[in-house]
């Protein structure tokens, strides 16, 4: 691994993983340099998810070698847990607690104070300021998702992992996420970003990887990292 | 430890805020002590003698509701995953969450022992009924480090009804014994002076599982290869 | 293969030598008469079956530890034949408590403990069968390590729970006649169970293998800049 490892906030090569019989990813090369906002690009079943699911470290790969912020999935998870958040299809939150209650809970659970101060401030931010003591089991689906939003950037991660982070919102929560995503790419922070939604992505991000069959068919550099579109 | 706690609240907060289903466990508690005495008849002295193993019976069949429902509400949207994605520890999680269940149990000794002492006139004066919660109490803890461990494995099945019992009952069988027959020293006098050595073995048990339990979880919850 | 194959050979001579003079050579028990000579075969199968057991409990570590999944096939090869043995060994005490108690079952402290025993690790095989493949060698081993450390505790209680009705078999002075046999079926079971172990870690291993898709074919990735 090496020089590179250490240097990108994601690094794979020959990476793979399988299922019973049927290879989800494979030959997975990947380099991702701190700063850059990826999509990935590809329909239902391409290993999308099981690309972020990698990276997050939730699942182990069958082979290969890949490195999150410089550390080894396989040895390393506690390390790459701390500088990664993941919103996924799933959103963990608890149907039971209130939008406020979740918020602070989470925060609690990384341990810092700034992030416990930052619970107001993230509320305000998704909108959800007004509905903080109602419960998230009477959420509306695209509330769920500001909230879930909400918990991912409260964990002030490194790199950002988004599973549709589109779907189930409406066009105001779409924009809301974008700006987002944005301001947060803007200071540093790297996203992996997996979307069917063409245009926001292809907005939002710099370089593009298409996954067809669980292996990368094709790589787009839509504008230099950094750049504004 | 701060860790343990804010889970441990959070799971204790989801208890009371949902507490219609827990209130589901004391009930089916209570009428698996019901169903006990009608299957015994309605001798009062054979009852009596029988109260300590339908006591502990009562509590281990409704553990198995309790420790499914625990990992239900980390199942329903997988706040499990959201869980291991904190720099939280599966330790610390084991602990939070076996904890929940241990003294969820534990509340049931009061509504349960008490009825007990009612519908099977036991005279039991403060200390035999302290001893008693107190023996359910090692009980509820034996039951529920092995049991968190084995929820967290059997709440990904479809089966998760049947898997958790067969699993765990067996397993339990130290406990189970344990407790009842502490209890029945409780209840009815300790002419050999046993009790010591049967509150040992409950303790053994809980010290060997909580920390079995507690290393092993990880491999419980995080995904192999 | 070749291991496997003498070892099964070895054991099945040793069985046979060992069974024949249990039968017909050692004298028969002073109290018990002839049923005894079901102790040629219950004792060594109790044997092993702990010793297969406690494999199983060191290749459940070996696989947590190393997380290769050679250590999970040995794993359910270990439990399958202990379990197998176990419900041997639980039959033959109900056929030998039939005829020297009179009864099918008797709450023995051994036998009670064995049934538990098999209870615990046929829990063991079942939570296999259910799991995941990806999850399948963790949950394993992580059952077969909690039911491993239960059995003492189980002995211990049940001996406890049973004190008051029962008195230890205390060992008498034994016949080398009998000694003899009993050793020879002890490793001949250990052998064949050994052979068997590895026949079902080569069952499960060649599974694996079945189940293993090769490596898709790698496909030409189309670069694209716009910048």
């Amino acid at each position: 691994m090496g020089a590179h490892a250490r240097e990108s906030a994601v690094h794979a090569s020959g990476l793979g993983r399988r299922f019973g019989r049927y290879w989800a990813l494979a030959h997975v090369d990947l380099e991702v340099p701190y700063g850059t906002s990826v999509w990935l690009r590809g329909s239902n079943g391409a290993g999308k998810t099981t690309l972020l699911r990698l990276v997050a470290s939730l699942s182990t790969p069958s082979c290969g070698e890949l490195a999150v912020g410089g550390h080894d999935v396989y040895r390393q998870r506690a390390a790459i847990r701390r500088s990664v958040s993941l919103v996924s299809h799933a959103l963990y939150l608890y149907a039971g607690l209130t939008a406020r209650e979740t918020l602070a809970m989470w925060a609690q659970l990384g341990g810092t104070a700034a992030a416990a101060r930052d619970v107001e401030r993230r509320l305000d931010e998704v909108g959800l300021a007004a509905a903080a003591d109602r419960r998230v089991g009477e959420f509306s689906a695209g509330m769920r998702k500001r909230l879930a939003l909400a918990r991912a950037l409260l964990e002030a991660p490194r790199i950002l992992l988004l599973d549709e982070p589109f779907s189930s919102l409406d066009r105001a929560g779409c924009e809301l996420v974008e700006a987002w995503v944005r301001r947060f790419a803007e200071t540093g922070g790297t996203v992996l970003m997996a979307s069917h939604d063409h245009e926001r992505s292809r907005a939002l991000c710099e370089r593009v990887i298409d996954l067809e069959d669980g292996q990368i068919v094709g790589r787009e550099t839509l504008r230099a990292t950094g750049d504004p579109s | 430890m701060r860790v343990v706690w804010s889970i441990l609240a959070k799971d204790l907060l989801l208890e009371w805020r949902e507490r219609a289903r827990t209130l589901s466990v004391v009930l089916f508690a209570v009428v698996t002590l019901l169903l006990f005495s009608f299957a015994l008849g309605p001798d009062v002295e054979a009852l009596r003698a029988g109260t300590p193993g339908f006591l502990v019976l009562a509590l281990l069949l409704s553990s198995t509701l309790a420790l499914n429902e625990s990992f239900r509400i980390e199942r329903e949207d997988r706040a499990l995953e959201g869980l291991l994605m904190r720099p939280v520890g599966s330790m610390a999680m084991f602990y939070a969450k076996a904890l929940a269940n241990a003294l969820l149990l534990t509340l049931l000794a009061p509504v349960v022992v008490g009825l007990a002492v009612v519908l099977y006139s036991l005279e039991v004066g403060p200390p035999a009924l302290a001893g008693l919660v107190g023996c359910w109490a090692l009980g509820a803890a034996g039951l529920a480090a092995p049991g968190t461990l084995y929820a967290a494995m059997t709440s990904r099945l479809k089966t998760q009804d049947v898997a958790l019992p067969i699993l765990l009952f067996p397993l339990v069988v130290p406990v189970l014994l344990g407790s009842v027959k502490a209890m029945d020293l409780v209840l009815f006098g300790d002419a050999m002076n046993q009790l010591q050595s049967w509150v040992s073995l409950l303790l053994a048990f809980d010290v060997i599982y909580w920390a079995v339990c507690g290393v092993l979880f990880r491999y419980a919850v995080e995904e192999g290869e | 293969m070749n291991v496997r194959r003498s070892l099964a050979i070895a054991g099945l001579l040793l069985l046979v030598v060992g069974t024949y003079m249990g039968l017909f050579v050692a004298p028969p028990e002073r109290h018990m008469g002839e049923v005894q000579r079901i102790m040629y075969v219950h004792v060594p199968s109790a044997w092993n079956a702990m010793l297969l057991y406690t494999f199983a409990f060191g290749f459940a570590i070996a696989s947590l530890w190393s997380g290769k999944p050679e250590w999970d096939d040995r794993l359910v090869g270990a439990v399958e034949v202990a379990v197998v043995l176990n419900a041997l060994l639980l039959v033959q005490g109900s056929i030998w408590g039939r005829a020297t108690w009179g009864v099918w079952w008797d709450w023995d402290v051994r036998l009670t403990t064995s049934l538990v025993m098999l209870l615990l690790f046929a829990g063991v095989l079942t939570l296999r069968r259910m799991a995941s493949a990806e999850r399948r060698a963790q949950w394993s081993a992580v059952a077969t390590i909690v039911a491993f450390v239960d059995v003492p505790l189980v002995y211990y209680c049940v001996r406890w729970w049973r004190s008051l009705h029962q008195i230890q078999s205390s060992p008498e002075t034994v016949d080398p006649a009998m000694v003899i046999p009993l050793r020879l079926n002890a490793i001949g079971i250990l052998l064949l169970g050994v052979a068997w172990l590895m026949a079902r870690a080569a069952i499960e291993k060649a599974r694996r293998r079945r189940d293993e898709a090769p490596l898709p074919s790698r496909v030409i990735v189309k670069e694209t800049a716009h910048a």
